[in-house]
């Protein structure tokens, strides 16, 4: 039996010519819809009888019953509950706030940059102590401190929760399995969507902010504990067992030890993730840098772009101070001799007698709460405003003869016909041509996956809406993974263009995107092109990432062999690095499709409409149920192209 | 031996940080100390400009006046009327007639109040650049628009003429406008109303004609010099928003004056605070409105600032809130 199968996966000596086989089908296909569409164009709309209207009203009356129900003198246990719990965390941000007041600035200063380089080193402690100083010199000490408790409160409690169902996913396949589309709903749908109903139950304030930055940050700290709980081995974790220990033993003297990288990886991760809710966490109470990133984009953008610096600040210091402080404090690296373990001990005393003498010191002098005297904000506002001044003056060379006519290039050639074309085209023919690419790229199941997802979006009512979307989301993707391939390659191979990726690609993840998207509504003001910009900006990191640990992951003794044989350094990439990082590869595309919709809100609030729209007017406009329908519209799409996508490896994986 | 060399240069060094940082200290302090007489207040500002000059101009007369601590919370739109049903913000100085909201939280389920209008009357309309209208004067009607939309033209418009929309948060009809005055528009929503200036102003600045949502007071208008095309205040085909209480069949179709209210929280109504009272009878006019939205958003002055300058240049207006 064996022997057939591996007889059947000897490859054909002569492959067939690339027509003959499933991407000529799949260009078949797309022929076929081509003709469809200009045949019978903008003549098959969505009918109204296989849509379900009233799932939008129905979900109205739902929050409006919540909101009568929650506001009565004496609201039901339930709701107390809810109010216990907000209350419950509005303490707990507010009194990590007041013990950070109570340090006084210059203790808060001490006690960060004393605990960093006791743990983590020189390094990582000057640049914790270089963050502290950003925040005073952008004049946003107070609002860094209000955001950074919110952090504290979120991610501690994500971890807190994160942690236990990672292992729990680690080591059961089938939670693992069931958990897995609730994640996968928590990380796609719009943050935008359940703002109004986490504000009913928990009302406003930091309470609310920690609970929505919580929905947004516990899927990765499940998701990379039980990788690393199923990446110990399992002769190891047999061994263990062997050897008589119990299952709370093997977990606990096994298992977390060792996946101990990957339980900081989720750390670290948890950290960014919450931070990039900052903004959407000001919008219902949660303070801080938040605010200052709205209101800036309104009245001062100039303040938009110091707050959105101060996030990246605190982001990259925070992702630098616990990489560091886990690299040092790992056992299996730290030979403690007594000598050496009592010379920590008095040094972490001698700290704590720092620490303890500033915030003495800063009381009997006075010091404050805020840093408020001197800032840098005049003096960095001119530049940061003469780059404004620039970015929004259309008659230079810039804006006339290479933004502008860029922008517009891409809507009226590259956005407006596809669009046309997924719109116009009769709706069977879309479904089923899509269907069919599906069947072809990955298979059955996938298929039928996005056959049930397509048509969930019909009966939603939002077919329209979606396939506007979806080819907004294709433009985006194709770019994202043509950038990312390109760059990820390219620094796999050059450890410089490597180094500096890094922090460029620490800046777009943690960025806010409505930050980075100012100079794009101003230099490409047309509709469609920010939101593209925004998307490509915060998926690309992602991509090159992949692809190169992919590439970079692939063993040395191969690419000597093919070295040896006498293959060039371009043919070893291109014959056997790239067809070996395959799978990574496709894992950054598929996580790629994934961020791009993950900021098809952040389109509809620049011009790019359809889904993203729906879900801001949601909020905005008091149309619950239309952003949740939306929601449930970009929710199907993204499992379907994630499925699509994901299908091949998954199957080869499993096998 | 080295290592113990090692540890006490840290120990020093720590001592050295704790000891800089004390002497930054000296310089660096600055105290403040509150009066409270009448507790504290919260405040709650929107996002926009207006918002923010009320908001800080109803904070430094409290604060003169009554010696209240002031919190000021920034929660959108929607989600601050739960904040005032909880009583966690106490007041919405600038609200654009939220009707879905005042039947749900104040006819209700009476966990919100009234307080009067703010003084300030909001005005929503088409707009075109000041030197569209002298180049076109039939543009002073939406009857000299008819046949040369496409004038309009844009990259995302097609063979139509383009529309700018405005914030998708923001109360609009322009779609049905459009269709109902039978106009070759096509309706172009770029997003937020930063995004939305963003492309207007771009399109002022290289003296191009456009078309777009916009409304006054808003302190923009001071520095781009904008004309109005009147909208006919009936036509048929115009259908009143029946959401918004309007009879149906009488065809409206400009919009109309907005009235911006003041709403309170239930508790701080009934909490006998003389902030109240002083915030019920809070109200200043469009002009005083745009020229300390133009302090703070035009040159950049912090918003405490602004409340207090235009608080002690218009002692009178103020000393009216507080029954002097």
């Amino acid at each position: 039996m064996a022997v057939a199968e591996a007889a059947q996966r000897i490859p054909h000596p002569l492959p067939a010519p690339w027509w003959r086989g499933k991407s000529g089908a799949a260009v078949l296909v797309v022929v076929a819809m081509l003709i469809a569409f200009l045949g019978w164009r903008n003549q098959g709309h969505w009918p109204a009888a296989l849509t379900w209207n009233s799932v939008g009203p129905h979900l109205d009356r739902f929050q409006t019953w919540l909101s009568d129900n929650r506001n009565v003198p004496d609201p039901n246990l339930a709701f107390r509950a809810f109010n216990g719990l907000a209350n419950f965390l509005d303490h707990l941000v507010a009194w990590s706030t007041r013990f950070f007041h109570w340090l006084t600035w210059a203790g808060t200063v001490v006690l960060g940059t004393l605990l960093v380089l006791r743990f983590g080193g020189r390094r990582a402690a000057l640049g914790v102590l270089a963050a502290f100083a950003s925040f005073a010199a952008l004049g946003l000490w107070e609002e860094s401190v209000e955001t950074f408790s919110l952090m504290l409160a979120a991610v501690s409690l994500s971890l807190l929760v994160g942690v236990p169902l990672g292992v729990l996913a680690g080591r059961s396949s089938r939670f693992n399995r069931a958990v897995t589309p609730v994640l996968d709903a928590m990380q796609i749908i719009p943050a935008f969507a359940y703002l109004m109903p986490v504000v009913i139950l928990f009302s406003v304030g930091p309470g609310a902010a920690v609970v929505t930055t919580m929905i947004y940050a516990v899927p990765p700290a499940i998701r990379i504990t039980a990788l690393g709980i199923r990446g110990v081995h399992p002769n190891t974790v047999e061994a263990a067992t062997a050897l008589g220990s119990t299952r709370w033993q093997v977990l606990t003297k096994v298992q977390l030890p060792l996946a101990r990288r990957m339980l900081l990886l989720s750390v670290n991760q948890t950290i960014l993730f919450a931070l990039s809710m900052v903004v959407i966490a000001g919008l219902i109470g949660g303070q801080g840098l938040g605010d200052s990133v709205t209101n800036g984009l309104y009245t001062d953008p100039a303040m938009a772009i110091f707050a959105g610096a101060a996030i990246v600040i605190m982001a990259i210091s925070l992702d630098r101070a616990t990489e560091a402080m886990a690299n040092r404090t790992d056992p299996a690296h730290r030979h403690l001799t007594a000598d050496r373990s009592r010379q920590l001990r008095t040094y972490t005393a001698a700290c704590a007698a720092a620490v303890g003498l500033t915030v003495v010191l800063g009381h009997v002098l006075n010091a404050g709460a805020d840093w408020s005297r001197w800032t840098a904000q005049d003096w960095l506002r001119q530049y940061v405003q003469r780059g404004l001044d620039y970015v929004q003056n259309p008659s230079t060379f810039l804006f006339r003869d290479l933004t502008n006519p860029t922008g517009n290039f891409i809507v009226q050639h590259g956005i407006q016909p596809l669009r046309s074309f997924f719109i116009e085209t009769p709706w069977p023919v879309t479904l089923i041509g899509l269907v069919l690419i599906a069947f072809l790229l990955s298979g059955l199941r996938p298929a039928l996956i996005a056959l049930v997802m397509l048509f969930v979006v019909g009966f939603v009512g939002e077919w329209t809406n979606a396939m506007d979307t979806f080819s907004q989301v294709l433009v985006a993707t194709v770019l994202t993974v043509i950038v990312g391939f390109v760059l990820g390659v390219w620094a796999a191979e050059n450890r410089y263009v490597s180094r500096a990726l890094r922090p460029i690609n620490d800046v777009l993840q943690t960025l806010p995107q409505l930050v980075y998207i100012i100079p794009f509504i101003y230099l490409m003001p047309v509709s469609g092109v920010p939101g593209i910009v925004a998307s490509v900006l915060y998926a690309a990191p992602v991509m090159i990432r992949l692809v190169q640990r992919g590439i970079e992951g692939v063993s040395p003794e191969t690419v000597e062999a093919a070295t040896a044989y006498g293959a060039t350094r371009l043919q070893v990439l291109l014959k056997v690095k790239i067809p070996l990082a395959r799978d990574a590869i496709m894992l950054g595309v598929n996580q790629a499709i994934i961020m791009v919709l993950a900021v098809v809100v952040i389109g509809g609030l620049v011009g790019s409409g359809a889904l993203g729209y729906e879900v801001a007017q949601g909020l905005q406009r008091n149309a619950f149920g239309l952003g949740v329908v939306a929601s449930i519209a970009i929710l199907a799409l993204g499992i379907t192209l994630d499925r699509v996508t994901q299908g091949r490896v998954r199957a080869r994986t499993q096998a | 031996m080295k290592d113990r060399v090692r540890g006490r240069w840290m120990a020093v060094a720590a001592a050295g940080v704790a000891i800089a940082a004390a002497a930054v200290m000296v310089v660096g302090t600055a105290g403040a100390g509150t009066k409270a007489s009448c507790g504290s207040v919260t405040l709650n500002e929107q996002a926009w400009a207006g918002s923010t000059a009320n908001t800080y101009v109803a904070k430094a007369a409290l604060e003169k006046y009554l010696g209240c601590k002031v919190n000021i919370t920034q929660i959108a739109e929607i989600p601050v009327y739960q904040a005032l049903a909880n009583g966690k913000t106490d007041a919405v100085l600038e609200d654009w007639q939220h009707v879905d909201q005042y039947k749900q939280y104040i006819d209700k389920q009476k966990t919100v109040v009234f307080g009067g209008p703010n003084g300030v009357v909001g005005h929503i309309g088409w707009f075109i650049p000041a030197y569209l209208m002298k180049e076109h004067p039939e543009f002073k009607t939406w009857k000299g628009l008819k046949g040369k939309e496409t004038l309009f033209k844009s990259p995302e418009s097609g063979s139509q003429g383009m529309f700018l929309g405005g914030d998708p948060s923001y109360v609009q009809k322009d779609q049905q406008l459009i269709k109902a005055l039978g106009l070759n528009f096509k309706f172009v929503s770029v997003g937020a109303e930063p995004a939305q200036v963003a492309r207007w102003s771009q399109l002022y600045k290289q003296h191009k004609p456009v078309i777009f949502y916009w409304y006054t007071p808003q302190y923009l208008n001071q520095e781009f010099q904008l004309a109005e095309v009147q909208l006919p205040p009936r036509f048929k085909g115009c259908v009143d928003d029946a959401k918004a209480g309007g009879d149906v069949k009488k065809y409206r179709c400009a919009y109309d004056k907005t009235i911006i209210e003041k709403v309170f929280s239930k508790k701080f109504a009934s909490s006998g605070n003389p902030a109240f009272a002083a915030m019920k009878r809070f109200s200043w006019s469009n002009a005083d409105q745009e020229t300390v939205a133009k302090w703070i958003a035009g040159d950049h002055m912090k918003p405490d600032k602004a409340g207090q300058k235009w608080v002690s240049q218009n002692a009178a207006k103020v000393k009216k809130w507080f029954g002097k």
